[in-house]
């Protein structure tokens, strides 16, 4: 790893001023982005990190006004122990849960988990050894190369790595927003595939909370995961659901460079009740779309598993 | 079982075990010497190219850069089986080998170093499967190998050749041919990565602190490697080693060169990645075979070709191919054999000493075509095993290509146990066929054995001090990578001399404080070092009571020993101290010898129950029994942590989800990382059983081998059996991750 400043930030506007030098980078956990520094995965290194957990304010999970408010910095592993969250944003609190180890969990931020750089091992090679598309080069390495663990949606600005976050696809199906320090996002239209970056955030921009509507009556959501061990791992594929609502929410990620709301699937299985019959159809409905190359047409099979499953797991 | 045995056979705490839970042991990275610098590889972005031209000024003109190495700054020496690897060479022969080497002040300067070391390279036609490697124009990866295939060394046994196979087949009532894919290129990853320190204290004396599992391997290999000079190895607290910190040279040349070039001493540590991507891999193997069986499980006839894809690099490939051989002639008694050998270059990382050693790499890849045999002859494989595996007076060709009788014991027990505590009469239910179903969910049981005469490879010499106030001091060259086995020693010793177990000590591991002992290698700890110890231990209780003979007026057969104290056999009360019987300045020396022995033999059978789900193609490992034969039980909980060493280590996993996953486009090992490396973690752990049996065995007085080293091998194997049973269709090629199993089962659109 380089040497680099680290400074505690007292209020979001600190923040807001540093981040605008263009060399200062936002730390919260962490998780994500001392991996990407100890490998100095990208074309540039930070001189100053800024922490935003000393800023007040950032740490909550509360219920007001019909909106379940979860604060930029909240740990995971609270989000995941919140009986709260278990109980009407079932598939939240699942995902959170599913996200590496307890030590990551213990450190990582609901904000970071969403605002994470994506998984690609061409990208992520230590010392920068592949210049990708997402860093500015010309090239993708893994539409040549091996990329079993790739988009099966296609690419997204000529790059097929996938998004990888756990809890992103919970909060597309709960229907959440990301309110940041100037506007309110759409969890859904939040994302993004940029050089860097995979949100469409400025580059002074800062995620303050995330808001979930409160699910009707009767709605339940689940979350389920495909990864080859139960910690550690990214996943493979992953799926959250919502139904019991107006309109049944259901979202994939890890199958394309950004998380993929299943359209087809939701209305596959709009207005009927849920059995092994109707979820497979959904199942099927989900990946009707995919045009995986060779190495991970695997996950297709996965997907429409995961679809399935996680519709069963709310009856 | 019980014994009479003050320590044998009894849990003791491990000598080190406080050290190691408390942080006090010392691993090579609280080794911290005088004026020592950090050293660091520039390694090769191509698989295989002419290097054209080096520019280093850039490295060099860095303050705190004490020195840059290329391949016209070291010797020219090589090393390996046969001898062919250079430290640095003129060319690259994989992605991640060394070009150049840097010696700095911190680990941040030698890293930029690195950067600023410009290589123009001519890129040469890379291979990495061994087909590709010997197609006619393929570029030689060594002149010497114009075909890539390196010649067989004559002196090993390379291939299995006896009977008549003819007459074998025409005796058999079902013939099989088939493939079997043991390619995976898995990494033992001890949680340590290889390291070394290494300074010259004189130009004729290395000296050299190395993360290691043998001291004297390393000096036995290096020594010729450094023109003969004299060496030192010092073994620090090993964090692992699975058999890859043996014999391994590279960071031991990589630092004694920079330390030779600064006159100061230099630290290798390799970085996870380096460790993964640039160090020993376990071989890769395909064999083709043609199987010969009776309806009785009797095997008339083997043949086939088994192609052995080293990398980059042999570390020790003829010799784990003379092991393998060996060992498959331990678990398959047949009379007619043709199994010939060939070991090919590619351009993969290199692959080297792994526990397993040849044996679990071929038996994993010949096995599966066993089943196919006995599923044709419809034979239970457990009866197969049974019938099939060495029995006292069986001949079998060993390493070295000599004849040996086996005159052991009988493991049929540890069969008998293992599937009872298994439950393998109720579990099977035939080949291809799952011993539950539920829904998506399918269970099938498997079951693989492994035999190992290495037990009592090579020679060992063990010297022991008795000190007057009655505590004795084991000299030997034996360093600790975990298995145990410095505190055992201690333990055989202890009931000996009959002294308090705290008195008894290992001396410092070095290789100059101590006799030759060749290292704990192929599970032959227990019997070689262990005899090596009993019969020094046994000549300084000798020479004690011959010197408190004449003080106590008795024969020294009228003498016994006890917590330090010497007294009379018909009269206890008569007794002296050790130091009434030596004075206080003398020194009593015991010594021993162990010379080597392949007429015995290790064994263990591995069940396995697996749970297949068809719809995601996910292999759950549910259940496994390891039912160890070793003789008397010397350590139970060592042995019973050693026998868990089946999961991990590139064992079983190799056929769930373990091994290296290279892009054939670029030759880089993409998953060279511990997210993308799957390795098993603790809440992934199945339920797992170990049993020993304790029967006798004829090695020496505590009548003990070893068994550890061959804990993952049977796994693989039985894996791929239980996967097959739980689906129906048979994958050759492992590991068995998703992708594959739902390929076979035809759900991939």
């Amino acid at each position: 790893m380089k040497s680099f400043n680290h400074t505690n930030a007292t209020s979001l506007a600190e923040v807001k001023t540093a981040l605008a030098d263009g060399k200062t980078n936002l730390i919260a956990g962490g998780t994500d982005l001392i991996g990407t520094l100890k490998d100095n995965i990208l074309r540039t290194y930070p001189s100053t990190l800024i922490n935003i957990k000393t800023v007040p304010g950032l740490d909550f999970i509360k219920e007001e006004g019909g909106v379940l408010k979860i604060g930029a910095a909240t740990r995971l592993a609270d989000i995941a122990e919140n009986p709260t969250v278990k109980q009407k944003y079932t598939a939240l609190a699942q995902a959170a849960f599913r996200v590496g180890t307890p030590h990551v969990r213990e450190m990582g931020t609901i904000g970071g988990n969403i605002a994470q750089l994506h998984r690609c091992w061409y990208f992520r090679k230590p010392e920068n050894r592949f210049d990708c598309i997402r860093k500015g080069g010309n090239q993708c390495f893994a539409m040549m190369g091996d990329n079993r663990y790739h988009s099966i949606f296609g690419a997204v600005n000529r790059c097929i790595a996938v998004n990888i976050s756990d809890t992103a696809p919970a909060l597309i199906a709960l229907n959440a927003r990301v309110v940041t320090d100037r506007r309110k996002i759409e969890t859904e239209n939040f994302f993004d595939v940029r050089t860097p970056g995979n949100t469409i955030l400025d580059m002074d921009e800062i995620i303050r909370e995330i808001e979930i509507p409160v699910p009707p009556a009767g709605a339940k959501s689940a979350f389920l995961k495909f990864a080859i061990r139960k910690s550690i791992d990214f996943p493979i594929v992953n799926c959250a659901v919502m139904v019991g609502g107006e309109k049944p929410r259901i979202c994939l990620n890890a199958v394309a460079p950004k998380p993929y709301r299943a359209t087809k699937a939701e209305a596959a299985i709009a207005g009927k009740t849920i059995n092994e019959e109707t979820a497979a159809a959904a199942g099927e409905a989900a990946v009707a779309d995919a045009r995986p190359l060779e190495a991970a047409r695997f996950k297709v099979q996965i997907a429409k598993t995961l679809v399935k499953r996680a519709l069963l797991a709310t009856v | 079982m019980t014994n009479n045995y003050r320590y044998i056979g009894k849990d003791t705490p491990r000598k080190d075990a406080r050290d190691i839970v408390t942080g006090r042991a010392e691993y090579l990275d609280d080794v911290r010497l005088p004026h020592m610098l950090i050293g660091k590889v520039l390694r090769s972005p191509l698989p295989h190219a002419e290097i054209r031209s080096i520019d280093v000024s850039k490295a060099e003109a860095l303050p705190g850069v004490h020195a840059v190495l290329t391949y016209k700054d070291v010797p020219d020496a090589t090393w390996g089986i046969p001898n062919h690897m250079r430290l640095l060479d003129k060319k690259v022969r994989f992605v991640g080998d060394a070009v150049a080497l840097v010696a700095a002040d911190t680990t941040e300067i030698a890293n930029h170093a690195v950067e600023r070391i410009r290589v123009e390279y001519e890129p040469l036609q890379a291979c990495y499967d061994v087909d590709e490697a010997t197609q006619p124009g393929q570029p030689p990866l060594y002149d010497q190998y114009p075909d890539n295939v390196i010649p067989q060394i004559t002196k090993l046994l390379q291939n299995v050749i006896k009977g008549d196979v003819d007459k074998g087949f025409a005796e058999a009532d079902e013939i099989i041919e088939g493939t079997g894919f043991y390619e995976c290129f898995p990494n033992p990853l001890p949680p340590e990565p290889p390291g070394v320190i290494a300074y010259w204290k004189n130009p004729d004396k290395l000296v050299a602190y190395v993360a290691t599992q043998s001291l004297g391997l390393n000096k036995y290999l290096a020594q010729p490697f450094f023109r003969m000079a004299d060496t030192q190895f010092i073994a620090t607290q090993c964090g692992g080693s699975y058999g890859t910190k043996n014999a391994n040279l590279t960071p031991i040349g990589y630092a004694a060169e920079l330390a030779r070039a600064t006159r100061r001493p230099v630290k290798i540590y390799y970085t996870k990645e380096e460790h993964l991507a640039a160090y020993s891999l376990r071989l890769s193997c395909r064999i083709n075979a043609r199987v010969g069986i009776k309806n009785d499980g009797t095997v008339t006839a083997v043949t086939g070709e088994w192609i052995v894809n080293t990398g980059s690099g042999s570390e020790a490939g003829p010799h784990e191919i003379a092991v393998g051989c060996g060992e498959l002639q331990l678990a398959l008694r047949c009379p007619n054999w043709d199994l010939r050998s060939k070991l090919v270059v590619t351009n993969r990382a290199p692959t080297g000493i792994v526990r397993g050693y040849g044996g679990q790499e071929l038996e994993s890849s010949i096995l599966p075509i066993m089943g196919m045999a006995m599923e044709k002859a419809n034979v239970d494989p457990l009866d197969f095993f049974k019938k099939n595996f060495v029995r006292v007076g069986d001949e079998y060709f060993w390493r070295n290509g000599i004849k040996y009788i086996y005159r052991g014991i009988d493991f049929s027990p540890a069969i008998d146990n293992g599937a009872a505590r298994f439950g393998w009469e109720e579990k099977w239910k035939g080949w291809g066929k799952p011993m539950s179903v539920h829904g998506n969910k399918r269970r099938g049981v498997g079951v693989g054995i492994h035999c190992n005469a290495d037990v009592g490879e090579d020679h060992s010499e063990a010297w022991i001090k008795l000190t007057p106030d009655g505590r004795a001091l084991i000299l030997v060259a034996v360093s600790e990578a975990g298995q145990g086995q410095r505190s055992s020693l201690c333990k055989m010793a202890a009931e000996v001399l009959n002294l308090p177990l705290e008195h008894v000590n290992m001396s410092f591991p070095d290789t100059d404080g101590n006799p030759f002992e060749f290292a704990l290698v192929g599970s032959r700890g227990t019997y070689t070092v262990g005899k090596a110890v009993i019969e020094a231990a046994e000549d300084a209780r000798r020479r004690l009571l011959e010197l408190a003979s004449p003080v106590m007026n008795l024969k020294p057969d009228e003498l016994e020993t006890e917590d330090g104290y010497i007294f009379e056999i018909t009269n206890p009360d008569n007794r002296i101290p050790w130091r009434k019987a030596t004075g206080i300045v003398r020194t009593v020396l015991g010594q021993g010898r162990f010379s080597e022995d392949f007429t015995l033999s290790n064994f263990l059978v591995t069940f396995v129950e697996v749970e297949v789900d068809t719809t995601t193609g996910m292999v759950k490992l549910v259940n496994v029994v390891n039912s160890a034969g070793c003789g008397q039980v010397i350590a139970p909980a060592c042995l019973e942590g050693q026998l868990h060493g089946a999961l991990g280590a590139a064992g079983l996993d190799t056929a769930i989800f373990e091994g290296g996953m290279l892009d054939p486009s670029i030759g880089r090992m993409m998953n060279s990382n511990m997210i993308d490396y799957k390795w098993r973690t603790f809440n992934d752990l199945p339920e797992f059983s170990t049993l020993t049996q304790d029967t006798p065995m004829p090695s020496h007085r505590f009548h003990a081998v070893g068994v550890g080293e061959i804990a993952t091998s049977p796994g693989p194997s039985a894996v791929l059996m239980a996967v097959y049973n739980a689906i129906g269709v048979r994958i050759m090629d492992y590991p068995f991750t998703p992708d594959k199993v739902l390929k076979a089962l035809s759900k991939i659109r």
